[in-house]
């Protein structure tokens, strides 16, 4: 099982690599939006209610960071259609690699192309003038809550796929992603947010994965709220790579 | 119905050339000149450069070398004079599987400028003609492989071309589709339209072309009419086993005095050149059973397009092997 | 001429067929300008407090930034359309016609410029339902021109590269481009609040322009100071873009 998960996940990997134009948008889309965000409503700090941050900078890093994470999931969810499409999947089932392998492999990729993310936008606020609170600790729990949330919207996404079957369905739930942020304190305090959107976003994951990413960057090494992210991004893992198998066994039985 | 310009060809090619960025002469110097009404063959293996040169013909391409000019026109210097004369049918039937097949052909219709008025008329008049009347109103993403490649065909048509290019027209067809395509392409050719038709099939190539051309590697290896092609090779050959313990030489002694070369032996065949073909067996059998020779097997054997084709390049031509349906002699 | 217009709008017909034959498939493009502009005010939506909106609520402001987003998805969406009909043949079924280069070229940026309308109806309508203050006809009109103008521009914009890259998968810099455009303004907030690098770009932007024409009627009245920049400003990345896209028509085949 093992060696069958590693070489998948370097296809997947390799892939990528040869496939810069859906890895373009995983970054430069949220790069874009988060130059904008801060160009734009830098002086929200100042409104009440808003946490003491050394810049809006520091706030919106772990925004970017988590679109970008939910962008890879419905990458490595359009990969797996493609593989579906062109017929490589069912190369796979037929193979003696354990079926399971298909789908972790993909989760173990999304979670190492996580990281990269993260670091890139890790590095990216320091270049522009970022600064994170939590030093190197903080660092590594932003890697920590970002891989696992990383490899869990990788999940997501292979489950859409293998319930869609197409790349342009899966292309389709783009606007959705954005939903479900929309609805979250990724962007902005809780405290500040309109209703029924601060309703939500007291259950919604991505509330807890972006708060615990943030908490290292703009605030201190707190512990509760990076527990919390992790937890909700483990959580989050864990149920989409559960339904993901159970999705892989549905289809394999109805072929 | 056809405009076809007396006493000007159809399609006139000197030293026509197409050199990609990364220095691959994908056509390297052609001459070739087709008459009007003519059904020219232009024979090649996948990657001789046939596409190449159709796609430079039909003004989709700038040569870099040579010239060309179709139906009169040049194909650089004049190439919207080009587009309206010629009907062009691609390797893919590139069709909007979202439209219908009317749809599809009043479109092309709008785009070569024929009247509103004209449009629907002349569209259901193709349509008939290539059989897909009772499918025209279905969306083209329904159609079968071989429906797509008629109405390609009539989209080619709306405009009565001078000139019909057909690339590599029955790729992919079952054998059924394939043979009416070959006939729309007699009639295409007894109306008076100039064909200019693109195969990797041998027997396409010698069942439809009044003259060939064979492209090998970006050249042009070999131009003439089929029958004169084969004729250069070598002339049928009669190739017989005789009955075992037989004295293969005494043999070839009895049937010496048919053909204009002495017969040869290899191992227990022996192997008689008749320029008559198929007529000349039967005197070859009667001498032979004169002399109290009996015969295990016999095959005529006919210099074919591949044999010209491993004549002029040292290769055989791809798909030569390949099994093409006994189509029914015209 | 006659002939030419018959061409132009055969060719917007099959355009439209995206929308009117694949409606499952068009719904993420009509919906997400909309999504974007009710996420953006659900989140962003205290920001309006700053007195520098001037007491107009953030739906209100970023109403119009919404409806250039559809001008701007419908575009890119336009050249990665061209591009599949690159990769399958289709493309060149339309350059064998005699049909002018120019002229087919109109018929395709016509279908996105009548395309964008939807996603900007349907973005307006639910403004006006979340109480949105109804701008006039006037201004309406005025809008809907610059969302035509700007479709056509961003269809050009996508064509050119489409042209170059003859492949899908170019999609993310058409869509890239297009974005970066219409939020590289005063998007989300007025000029007097944007950081220095940005009140640079939105300056010399010429969509800042454009939006500000769209928004006008929104938060105030509509004015011939701010409407003439914004016409210029469409005309201008029109003539731009749709220049480039021709020249490259005319190259194909090189």
């Amino acid at each position: 099982m093992r060696a069958s998960v590693r070489v998948l996940a370097r296809r997947a990997l390799v892939n990528a690599t040869r496939r810069l134009q859906f890895l373009a948008p995983l970054v430069v889309f949220p790069t874009l939006l988060l130059a904008i965000n801060v160009g734009g409503l830098e002086r929200t700090t100042t409104l009440p209610g808003f946490p003491h941050v050394d810049g809006f900078l520091d706030f919106q890093l772990a925004a970017a960071i988590t679109q970008s994470l939910l962008l890879g999931g419905v990458g490595a969810g359009i990969a797996v259609a493609l593989d579906i499409e062109g017929g490589f999947f069912d190369r796979l089932v037929a193979s003696p690699a354990p079926r399971a392998a298909i789908v972790l492999a993909r989760v173990l990729a999304a979670g190492v192309i996580a990281a990269v993310q993260v670091c890139y936008f890790l590095v990216l606020g320091l270049a522009f003038g970022a600064e994170i609170k939590g030093g190197l600790i903080g660092v590594v729990c932003v890697l920590a809550i970002g891989i696992v949330a990383g490899a869990g919207f990788g999940a997501i996404g292979v489950l859409i796929a293998l319930r869609a079957r197409s790349a342009s369905v899966v292309q389709g739930i783009f606007p959705i992603v954005f939903v479900v942020l929309f609805v979250s304190s990724a962007f902005f305090p809780a405290e500040l947010l309109s209703s029924p959107a601060d309703v939500v976003a007291a259950y919604n994951p991505l509330s807890y994965i972006a708060e615990g990413m943030r908490q290292p960057i703009a605030f201190s090494n707190e512990l509760a709220p990076v527990l919390e992210g992790l937890g909700a991004a483990a959580a989050v893992a864990g149920t989409a790579i559960g339904l993901s198998l159970l999705a892989l066994r549905g289809r394999l039985r109805d072929a | 119905m056809c405009n076809s310009i007396h006493g000007i060809a159809a399609i006139e090619v000197i030293g026509l050339g197409r050199e990609f960025k990364d220095g691959l002469k994908a056509v390297d110097g052609i001459d070739l000149e087709v008459a009007p009404g003519e059904v020219y063959g232009f024979l090649g293996p996948n990657g001789a450069g046939k596409t190449t040169t159709v796609r430079m013909l039909v003004t989709l391409l700038r040569p870099t070398g040579g010239h060309a000019r179709v139906a009169g026109y040049d194909v650089e210097r004049q190439p919207a004079q080009v587009r309206r004369r010629i009907g062009v049918a691609l390797q893919e039937a590139a069709l909007d599987p979202l439209m219908t097949g009317s749809e599809l052909i009043e479109l092309q219709a709008t785009l070569h400028g024929i009247t509103p008025r004209s449009v629907r008329a002349r569209g259901a008049e193709l349509i008939a003609r290539v059989g897909l009347s009772q499918a025209a109103d279905r969306r083209v993403g329904t159609y079968s492989g071989g429906m797509r490649r008629r109405l390609d065909l009539a989209m080619a048509l709306i405009h009565d071309p001078e000139v019909l290019f057909l690339d590599e027209p029955t790729t992919g067809l079952d054998p059924t589709s394939r043979l009416t395509l070959w006939d729309e392409v007699r009639r295409l050719r007894d109306e008076g339209t100039t064909v200019f038709l693109t195969t990797q099939y041998l027997e396409e190539a010698d069942q439809l072309a009044d003259r060939l051309g064979i492209i090998a590697a970006g050249k042009l290896v070999a131009a003439g009419t089929p029958a004169a092609l084969k004729a250069e090779i070598g002339r049928p050959h009669l190739d017989l086993v005789l009955a075992n313990g037989s004295d293969l030489e005494r043999a070839r002694d009895v049937v010496a005095r048919f053909g204009d070369q002495r017969p040869t032996t290899e191992g227990c065949h022996l192997s008689i050149e008749i320029a008559l073909g198929a007529a000349g067996i039967a005197p070859i059998l009667r001498a032979l059973d004169d002399a109290g020779f009996a015969v295990a097997e016999l095959e005529l054997k006919q210099p074919t397009l591949d044999d010209v084709f491993l004549a002029k390049t040292g290769e055989h031509l791809e798909g030569a092997e390949e099994p093409m349906p006994a189509p029914e002699l015209a | 001429m006659s002939r030419h217009v018959q061409m132009i709008a055969a060719l917007v017909r099959r355009g439209l067929n995206e929308i009117l034959r694949v409606p499952g498939g068009s719904l993420p493009g009509v919906l997400a300008p909309t999504i974007f502009m009710l996420g953006l005010s659900a989140v962003f939506g205290e920001a309006s407090r700053l007195r520098s909106y001037g007491g107009v609520d953030f739906l209100t402001f970023i109403c119009g930034v919404g409806m250039l987003q559809g001008a701007g998805f419908t575009g890119a969406a336009t050249g990665v359309n061209l591009a599949r009909d690159i990769e399958q043949g289709w493309f060149d079924r339309l350059l064998l016609s005699p049909t002018p280069r120019p002229v087919l070229l109109a018929g395709i940026v016509g279908s996105a410029s009548l395309r964008a309308l939807l996603p900007a109806t349907f973005l307006l309508i639910v403004a006006l339902a979340l109480g949105v203050h109804w701008p006039g006809v006037l201004a309406m009109g005025l809008a809907a021109v610059l969302v035509m103008g700007l479709a056509a521009a961003a269809a050009c914009y996508a064509i050119v590269l489409a042209l170059r890259f003859r492949t899908q998968q170019a999609a993310p810099l058409m869509q890239v481009g297009s974005l970066a455009a219409v939020l590289l303004t005063t998007a989300y907030a007025p000029r007097e609040l944007l950081s220095g690098w940005l009140r640079a770009i939105v300056d010399v932007n010429p969509v800042t322009h454009v939006l500000e024409g769209v928004r006008q009627g929104f938060v105030g009245d509509v004015t011939w100071a701010t409407t003439w920049p914004a016409l210029l400003a469409v005309a201008g990345l029109v003539t731009v873009f749709g220049a480039l896209a021709v020249r490259g028509m005319s190259r194909q085949g090189q």
